[in-house]
């Protein structure tokens, strides 16, 4: 896990390295590669802090149903673009509300998204979070999420886009407060322990 | 998204069904309120409060008016709100909406009605007197935005200096005392679902909420209220209300 | 330059400004980045008595559809002083055409660093409110949006700053108050890319000769290079302290 106490935060324009390079979030100029965002480099690897949610095939994430049409569904993906979901994909009928999980299956050059494989999600609630802390919020191997989901007693859904989804009969409340915390502190050392500790209080 | 609002519908009513809010507050709980005056120094008067994840900023200048017509003897209050583009993607620019000008004009009523500010006192001369404007800010939407620019307002009107007038005109940056004020108004807003009533309802529970109610009070009366939304409430709960206002006033006022 | 009626003081004696500063000093800069819940991105700055609130939305859907461009984000900026800004009277509500200027060229100096290519189809929104002024707020707000812009993740290829200079007395001088602004001979707001040395944003009023000119930019440039630093920090703070409450505090 790339953290704050082992990295260092750059800016963007900050130089990464004196050759060009290829490298996510970076751009090229005059042979040299620079940061275009605020995040943690480490062994040519650069980690957004923050950023919006660019839709990149198979990623799975959690919508919105926002309009039924003849022919499918638009979906709400906390992207910039609505994407579609075709009816010919999918058994199930979606009304307008209605939360789906489902995987990202094309993205054109013009930002025209089919998403594919949706499930219909139970009634729940919806937790907004920047989608570069989605990685923390599952963690390595689902561990967090695995936790989370234990304690509270609660169906979590993490979507890569940012949307999380919380449903069960659990406590929902402290699950939203635990994705909070872990929102904020998503690039600190020791993060899991703390929220163990975080939930066994709450408990 | 409207998609959005119907989740939060089902969700709440099913929370509060069961006698919870989704942020586990009470019923009749505020979320946490700060309030910070005097926080600007060209304007005559100023302050901050935020209620939640909600933040206001008023501030009030002075300035030399014509009287109304039918109020020759009177100095001028004008309030006026808001709803910056930056504070929610809720809002956009452009001409007030009505839920700027619906809270602009609330919290002026309380204000207004208490009589804690004595606009006779704040006439010069024929045809002169002075004008005191409040303006509302609002800097980030989560709710209650009512009695959130009430507090700021009722704190910033507690800060203000009166200018200093010389030869029918105001010396800016020479003061002549404190604006005098007679009453600490402040507002308590409820939300309601159902039958369900709560105090001081967050954005979540304002987008699923039937309707809201809010009265503004002095420590000893009711001096203004405003129903909003399409729900209905009965006489009882009215009443009932206000005797959660008195208490709950108590708290709000401690806080100026 | 302006006229408020009061005699033009002296802005330059022995070696001092009329606040007590040196020619290539700056006023007091405090930033705090994420002071917004709502807002993707946000930050506050007090520069001198400038009291300034950035906030930034998207990239997100374009409306209305007819400004969208299939091949970029398309930016927008606006600019607003609130009425009670200022010393003088209660503000007229509304944009004035200074403000609908400054925010043409705020969100021009934005335009060649923020990478747009990446969201076709959508804007981003920049808003400034001037919450106190007092000289100097197109600068302040350039580099307070320009914070907000990083705070909300926006790829960019530089993060920006700006400060004017003035002439008083016959002396070039970096960031003019108040005073300075309304008496000085001149007066030449300046935004840079310090990663390319590039100029974003170049206004002036007043008569310069070339190589006042030229010594008006250098001193911005050293001046800009404080400014980043300034910036910088505010930007790493919301990391080495992460809170989960974001509250505007005015001190």
């Amino acid at each position: 896990m790339i953290d704050l106490a082992e990295n260092r935060i750059v800016m963007p324009g900050e130089l990464l390295s004196e050759k060009p390079e290829r490298i996510s979030y970076a751009f090229v100029d005059k042979g040299k590669t620079y940061s275009t965002v605020v995040g943690l480099f480490s062994e040519g690897k650069l980690v957004p802090l923050e950023g919006p949610y660019e839709p990149l095939p198979d990623d799975l994430i959690v919508g919105i149903i926002s309009e039924v049409k003849f022919s499918g569904y638009s979906v709400e993906i906390n992207a910039p673009y609505v994407s579609f979901l075709s009816s010919r994909e999918i058994r199930e009928r979606y009304e307008m509300g209605d939360a789906v999980f489902a995987r990202v299956d094309r993205v054109d050059e013009v930002k025209n998204i089919d998403i594919a494989d949706a499930k219909k999600l139970p009634v729940g609630r919806l937790v907004k979070v920047s989608s570069v802390k989605i990685p923390r919020i599952i963690g390595k191997k689902n561990s967090m999420i695995d936790m989370l989901k234990s304690a509270t007693a609660c169906d979590i859904y993490a979507g890569r886009n940012g949307y999380v989804w919380i449903a069960g009969k659990g406590n929902q409340t402290l699950a939203e407060k635990a994705i909070r915390m872990i929102e904020t502190q998503a690039h600190t050392h020791g993060l899991t322990d703390r929220v163990a500790v975080y939930l066994k209080s709450q408990q | 998204m409207e998609s959005i609002n119907e989740i939060k519908r089902d969700v709440l009513s099913a929370v509060l069904a069961a006698g919870k809010r989704i942020d586990s507050r009470g019923m009749y709980d505020y979320r946490k309120i700060v309030v910070q005056p005097g926080i600007l120094q060209n304007a005559e008067g100023s302050a901050m409060a935020s209620i939640g994840k909600s933040q206001v900023m008023v501030g009030v200048k002075f300035d030399i008016a014509k009287p109304f017509l039918d109020r020759p003897k009177e100095g001028v209050l004008s309030t006026s709100a808001d709803l910056l583009p930056l504070a929610s993607h809720l809002f956009e620019t452009g001409p007030p909406s009505e839920d700027a000008i619906e809270l602009a004009r609330v919290v002026d009523r309380g204000i207004r009605s208490s009589n804690t500010i004595d606009l006779e006192s704040f006439y010069l001369e024929e045809e002169k007197v002075l004008a005191l404007y409040v303006d509302i800010y609002v800097l980030d939407h989560d709710g209650n935005l009512i009695d959130c620019s009430s507090l700021a307002a009722m704190s910033a009107l507690l800060s203000s200096r009166m200018p200093k007038i010389e030869n029918g005109s105001i010396v800016r940056g020479e003061y002549s005392g404190k604006l005098p004020l007679k009453e600490h108004v402040v507002t308590c807003t409820f939300g309601k679902i159902g039958e369900r009533m709560f105090l001081d309802p967050s954005l979540d529970e304002e987008k699923g909420m039937d309707c809201r109610l809010t009265l503004a009070t002095t420590s000893t009366h009711l001096c203004a209220a405003q129903k909003g939304g399409w729900g209905t409430y009965s006489e009882r709960d009215i009443t009932e209300l206000l005797d959660i206002s008195t208490e709950k006033g108590k708290e709000l006022r401690a806080m100026l | 330059m302006g006229a408020t009626g009061k005699e033009k003081p002296k802005l330059y004696e022995s070696g001092r400004r009329v606040d007590g500063r040196g020619l290539a000093d700056l006023r007091g800069i405090k930033i705090e980045s994420r002071v917004l819940n709502d807002a993707d991105g946000s930050a506050y700055i007090e520069w001198g008595k400038n009291k300034i609130l950035a906030g930034v939305y998207g990239p997100s859907e374009c409306i209305p559809r007819h400004d969208q461009s299939l091949y970029r984000s398309v930016i927008k900026c606006r600019y607003n002083m609130a009425p009670f800004s200022g010393m003088e009277e209660h503000g007229r509500s509304g944009p004035s055409r200074r403000s609908k200027e400054l925010s043409k060229v705020i969100k021009e100096a934005f335009e060649s660093v923020i990478i747009s290519e990446n969201f076709p189809k959508t804007q981003i929104e920049i808003f400034v409110e001037v919450l106190q002024s007092d000289g100097g707020t197109r600068c302040a707000a350039v580099t307070a949006a320009a914070v907000a812009l990083a705070d909300a993740g926006i790829p960019m290829k530089d993060l920006i700053s700006a400060v004017a200079v003035c002439k008083i007395d016959g002396h070039m001088a970096v960031d003019p108050g108040k005073e300075e602004d309304n008496f000085g001979e001149s007066d030449m707001p300046i935004a840079f890319s310090p990663r390319t040395g590039e100029i974003l944003l170049f206004q002036m009023d007043g008569l310069l000769s070339r190589e006042e000119l030229s010594e008006g930019i250098s001193l911005a440039r050293q001046a800009s290079e404080k400014i980043r630093k300034i910036q910088v920090e505010a930007i790493a703070k919301v990391y080495q302290e992460p809170k989960e409450e974001r509250f505007l505090v005015i001190k």
